[in-house]
């Protein structure tokens, strides 16, 4: 038997390799993903290495909680501490800490990094101590006057800045400003010009303590141990020396390592997980189309099998023979893929190279626990899409060698509408209960039952398959006479084919549908609360982290002639309860003439310095009312006791909670705001545009726009996120293509004789192309519009469920799904390139002849 | 009855329809050498009902392939007509074949998706030119298909789906239909249906057939039977009787 099967693997040799691809592109995107994750793992754990390479010990105040991106929350200290510290036998340097964010404005007016989304605009203070500085001087000195600034060799070099050079500088702090200093000296930090692409810029220490924190105050102190002094020693001399204060905290130099790499590693695993999924769609697609590869052609050699039975051969022996194949392929196709896999990471990293994400020096990281799940992934998913046929191939009876090939047979309607109908409810309730029902499991849950639901439409696809081709290929048999007759009815012939064909492209279609589905509903749900909750004129905008604007900017518009209002907006965290939460920062007074939050009850006014704003559903499930007591806690503050004076409908722009400026200002060391919101004196509006243009201007992170702008602006960043996760799904698309390519091969291969006797009653070659790639496009179009049915039902229902969050328009992109109905067709086509060129050349006397 | 071994020059009344010159084809090199055409030339006049008989191996299903532009010659020409297809493109050949010949083959005739109207106007629809309604209406009562004309060749039985083939090759009034043991598939009594209606359009409508066989009941319905033996036309008789058509070829085999 085994000598059976190695002669049938290598008699189809190419059709093995067409259907490896199916798995080799999964394995190799999951390999990638996984290697490129441990590399750039191990880049980051050696860079917070080198930083606190001459870290002994760390004095600093004790973390509050952590914030919603995983940021321990801690407040500043006292530099004073600094002379305690010093005193500390085992002391050698002990250095002040204070680090922030200051944007390097370019020669041509732009600031290096201010984008917002990129490597971030870092600034520090400039430390004395060569065993505790990540960085060292390769030109110039360090800074020494209170306007002499050291920057990365990288932002240098871009800036074409040198030694002595004029710069301007915005630092992006509560005392933050625009100014202008002269660049004393350029650093390098280790071999690289900068790390990862961020740009650095080094104050004098007691500068950077006036511009990023406040004079007196420092992020932490930092200590190098004598030579010989062990860290644990140093650590609770330091603690003896420190007793009695409170607050604060001292860590060894290992254990801020270990911190650092463990609040990478929980980040960044965001990023695993999240082209992980991919991976996994692009494995389940190839599980789809390697179900189908197998049935055809475990079909096709059903005389084969049962002439092996015939001669006596077991069921089992042509089960195992035919598992044995299957086997085969799924180790092939995992093994090339692991290879192409680690060839993609590497080149991956090169290209983050060249976009100047300068990743310190370090090889491709390939883990045995990579290799491990990569191989058994990819042949547990051909073997298991595998064995339906597998099993279907096992029930050929020995007569069946006798007769004509069997064409398939379409299994009882009413088992195949329950099995589908029941499988697809249960797909429809664990999404919906993933999406409402929340709870720890929500994504998994939500994950599996679009799983389910794509099995239960496959299974019930065969039913709708012939009428849906017959309609979809309705305009044919008028528009291009007997081929697109010939292609429609190929299409309909085999309804469990066609299916099952579609179905691998339904997936990555009703993926792609979906987002964009939920994307134009979110930019529709963002644009109707700006059109009827924005009342302010302007609104000075920023990208986000590390490009929040200074509080200089709000005073100076406030200062133009003609703004009657600037008035910012500033966002941080405090813990409510056991959970961390958004706090918006408002300036109770005029927040009613920039936005409006649809308060219902209470007055913002009455915030004063212990009232807080609570947005409805937070209210209603946290059982406020007015005159509530809630306990708070900010990480400067601790816990604070404040009172609900109002309740408000709408949150997109407010968040949960709402609290006035003035108890944001008590409560938070980061006093940046967001966003800042104009309003000019009435008719003033295109007035004073200029002269606003004219303050943002001088901090690169900000961009004046009206409220359209904005709008676009909202819309832009939606747009990005959207193709990249395109850009992901390619893969799967790609590989459902190559599944209509590999089904049409073996239709053609079984109609070789029609095809035979259609040439050689006057069809064109061409008109056999021309046929073959109709079908395909039936095809290709019926995945689709099972792909965008789901789609309009899955962003239906993540729109239901994320009413609460702000998204609480439907809207359905009929141009972009236009576009996706086009793109269907098109890869139809392009499918079809190879099976219809083959088609094309067969020689019409062979296939007259062949029995 | 005459028997010779030079091609006959065709009946007076008409002209020639098909004709091979010096026409050879060989498979094959060296060693393995295998000449299934060696210098023939025939020719069949147009009007006739010509069949082409020989043992297993002889080369007629080659001469037919080659005559009907589904195979090329090695050496020679064949000219149908007043056209020479030797050497004409794949494009051009197939060309040849959907406007100026019709086919009948011995198995897989019928497009399995069409219905039997389908397949009996498929040359014509491939040719984006519609079907001469009244001979098609003749063709279509000629072969007694009018109450299956919806039906798919799957509901149709072996006989019905040769004569849907004959009406195919008819339909679009061909000038030679070329015939490749056409009833070899079908028991004797729907094979005489198939080959009586073969003759009643020759007959009758002038039709050219040109038709390989090896049974000699078939060829009795010919006009002429040319008999092929290692490539080589070695005899050939008009008017021939099963009997007549028995008795040359146990001459010709012993």
């Amino acid at each position: 038997m085994w000598k059976v099967t190695i002669k049938g693997i290598l008699a189809h040799k190419f059709r093995i390799v067409l259907t490896s691809i199916a798995i080799v592109l999964g394995v190799s995107f999951m390999t990638g993903t996984l290697v490129l994750s441990d590399t750039i793992s191990r880049t980051f754990d050696s860079l917070i290495t080198n930083v606190n390479g001459g870290l002994s010990a760390q004095v600093r105040a004790k973390s509050a909680f952590k914030d919603e991106q995983g940021q321990e929350q801690r407040s500043r200290i006292d530099a004073s501490l600094l002379d305690i510290v010093r005193k500390v036998p085992g002391v050698k340097d002990a250095e002040i800490s204070v680090a922030g964010f200051a944007v390097i404005v370019g020669p041509n007016g732009k600031g290096l990094n201010a984008g917002g989304n990129g490597p971030p605009p870092l600034a520090f203070a400039w430390n004395p101590s060569s065993t505790l500085n990540p960085v060292h001087l390769v030109a110039g000195t360090a800074p020494a006057a209170a306007d002499e600034i050291v920057i990365d060799k990288h932002s240098a070099d871009t800036t074409h800045y040198r030694v002595g050079s004029r710069i301007r500088v915005v630092t992006v702090s509560s005392k933050g400003t625009s100014a202008i200093y002269r660049l004393s000296g350029i650093a390098k930090f280790g071999s690289a010009d900068s790390p990862a692409g961020a740009t650095l810029t080094f104050f004098r220490p007691d500068v950077a303590e006036r511009l990023l924190a406040s004079p007196g105050k420092v992020d932490s102190i930092q200590i190098a141990a004598e030579p010989g002094v062990a860290q644990n020693k140093l650590v609770a001399d330091l603690r003896t020396a420190l007793r009695g204060r409170s607050g604060i905290e001292v860590a060894s130099g290992a254990s801020v390592v270990q911190e650092q790499q463990n609040n990478f590693h929980d980040q960044f695993k965001f990023f695993t997980v999240f082209l992980l999924v991919f991976a996994i769609v692009a494995l389940i697609v190839g599980s789809f189309v390697i179900y189908n590869t197998f049935s055809i052609t475990v079909a096709q050699r059903t005389r084969e099998n049962a002439l092996l039975r015939a001669v006596g051969a077991s069921r089992r022996q042509v089960t195992t023979s035919v598992f044995l194949e299957a086997l085969t392929t799924g180790i092939v196709a995992s093994v090339i893929g692991l290879g192409l896999g680690i060839l993609a990471a590497s080149g991956l990293k090169a290209l983050l190279g060249v976009l100047n994400i300068d990743i310190p020096a370090g090889g491709t990281v390939v883990k045995a626990g990579t290799i491990r799940a990569s191989l058994v992934v990819g042949i547990l998913v051909t073997v298991l899409a595998s064995l339906i046929p597998v099993f279907k191939a096992a029930r050929v009876p020995p007569i069946a060698a006798m007769r004509e090939v069997a064409l398939e047979r379409t299994s009882a309607g009413w088992k195949r509408i329950v099995a589908g109908a029941l499988v697809t409810a249960i797909g429809v309730l664990s999404l919906l209960s993933g999406l409402f029902g929340g709870g720890s499991n929500a994504g998994s849950a939500v994950g599996f039952g679009a799983f389910i639901i794509f099995i239960g439409v496959t299974i019930l696809g065969p039913l709708i398959a012939r009428p849906a081709a017959r309609l979809i290929g309705w305009p044919l048999p008028r528009l291009v006479g007997v081929t697109g007759q010939l292609a429609r009815e190929n299409a309909m012939r085999n309804p469990k084919r066609t299916s099952a064909t579609a179905a691998a492209l339904m997936i990555g279609v009703g993926l792609v549908g979906f987002v964009a589905i939920f994307a134009s509903s979110a930019t529709a749900s963002i644009n109707h609360v700006i059109d009827h909750a924005f009342r302010a004129d302007y609104i000075v905008n920023t990208s986000g982290f590390g490009s929040t604007l200074p509080p200089q900017i709000e005073s100076d518009l406030a200062k133009v002639p003609g703004v009657k209002i600037a008035s910012g907006l500033k966002i941080g965290s405090m813990k409510v309860g056991s959970s961390v939460h958004q706090v918006e920062g408002i300036e109770p007074a005029v927040v009613d003439e920039l936005f409006g939050i649809g308060v219902s009850q209470g007055k913002l006014t009455d915030l004063g310095s212990d009232g807080i704003a609570v947005y409805k559903n937070t209210a209603k499930s946290k059982h406020l009312v007015i005159g509530s007591t809630l306990a708070v806690q900010f990480a400067k503050t601790g816990i604070r006791h404040l009172t609900v004076r109002a309740i408000y409908n709408e949150q997109a722009l407010a968040g949960p909670y709402v609290i006035s400026l003035a108890t944001y200002r008590a409560n938070f060391d980061d006093l940046t705001d967001l966003l800042i919101l104009v309003k000019a004196q009435p008719g003033q509006a295109e007035h004073v545009r200029a002269a606003v243009e004219s303050v943002v201007k001088r901090y690169p992170q900000g961009k004046l726009q009206d409220a359209k702008q904005y709008k676009a602006d909202q819309a832009k960043q939606f747009t990005q996120i959207v193709n990249l996760v395109y850009a992901l799904l390619l893969m799967a698309i790609i590989i459902a293509v190559f599944g209509i390519a590999i089904t049409l091969a073996l239709s053609i291969f079984e109609r070789t004789h029609e095809i035979g006797l259609l040439r050689a009653v006057g069809m064109s070659s061409a008109q056999v192309w021309g046929t073959v790639e109709l079908e395909s496009v039936i095809i290709a179009l019926f995945g689709t519009l099972l792909g965008l049915v789901i789609a309009v039902f899955f962003g239906w229902a993540l729109v239901q469920a994320l009413k609460d969050q702000g998204i609480d328009q439907f809207a359905v992109p009929q141009i972009g799904l236009l576009i996706i109905v086009i793109l269907g067709a098109v890869f139809g086509i392009v499918a079809a390139m190879y099976p219809g060129w083959r088609a094309s050349r067969m020689n019409v006397l062979d296939a007259i002849a062949t029995e | 009855m005459t028997t010779t071994t030079q091609p006959r020059t065709p009946p007076t009344n008409a002209g020639v329809a098909a004709r091979a010159i010096d026409a050879s084809k060989v498979y094959g090199e060296g060693e393995a050498e295998v000449r299934a055409l060696d210098h023939i030339s025939v020719d069949f006049a147009s009007g006739q009902f010509t069949a082409i008989m020989g043992p297993s191996g002889s080369g007629k299903s080659t001469l037919l392939h080659c005559l009907a532009g589904l195979d090329r010659l090695t050496e020679g020409q064949v000219v149908l007509g007043d056209l020479d297809i030797t050497a004409l493109h794949e494009k051009q050949m197939t060309r040849v074949r959907r406007d100026r010949l019709g086919f009948i083959f011995q198995t897989f005739n019928l497009i399995p998706t069409l219905t039997a109207l389908e397949n009996i106007t498929l040359p014509m629809a491939l040719a984006g030119s519609d079907p001469d309604q009244q001979w098609l209406e003749h063709v279509i009562d000629i072969v007694g298909l009018r109450s299956r004309l919806k039906h798919r060749p799957s509901e149709l039985s072996g006989g019905q789906q040769q004569r849907v083939a004959v009406a195919r090759a008819l339909a679009s009034r061909p000038e030679i239909v070329f015939a490749d043991e056409p009833t070899g598939n079908v028991d004797s009594k729907a094979g005489a249906e198939i080959l009586n209606f073969m003759a009643q359009v020759v007959r009758d409508a002038g039709q050219t057939i040109v038709m390989v066989t090896h049974d000699p009941v078939a060829a009795a319905h010919a006009g002429r039977v040319v008999f092929l033996a290692d490539g080589k036309i070695v005899d050939e008789c008009s008017d021939p009787t099963a009997d007549s058509v028995l008795d040359l070829m146990r001459k010709l085999g012993g």
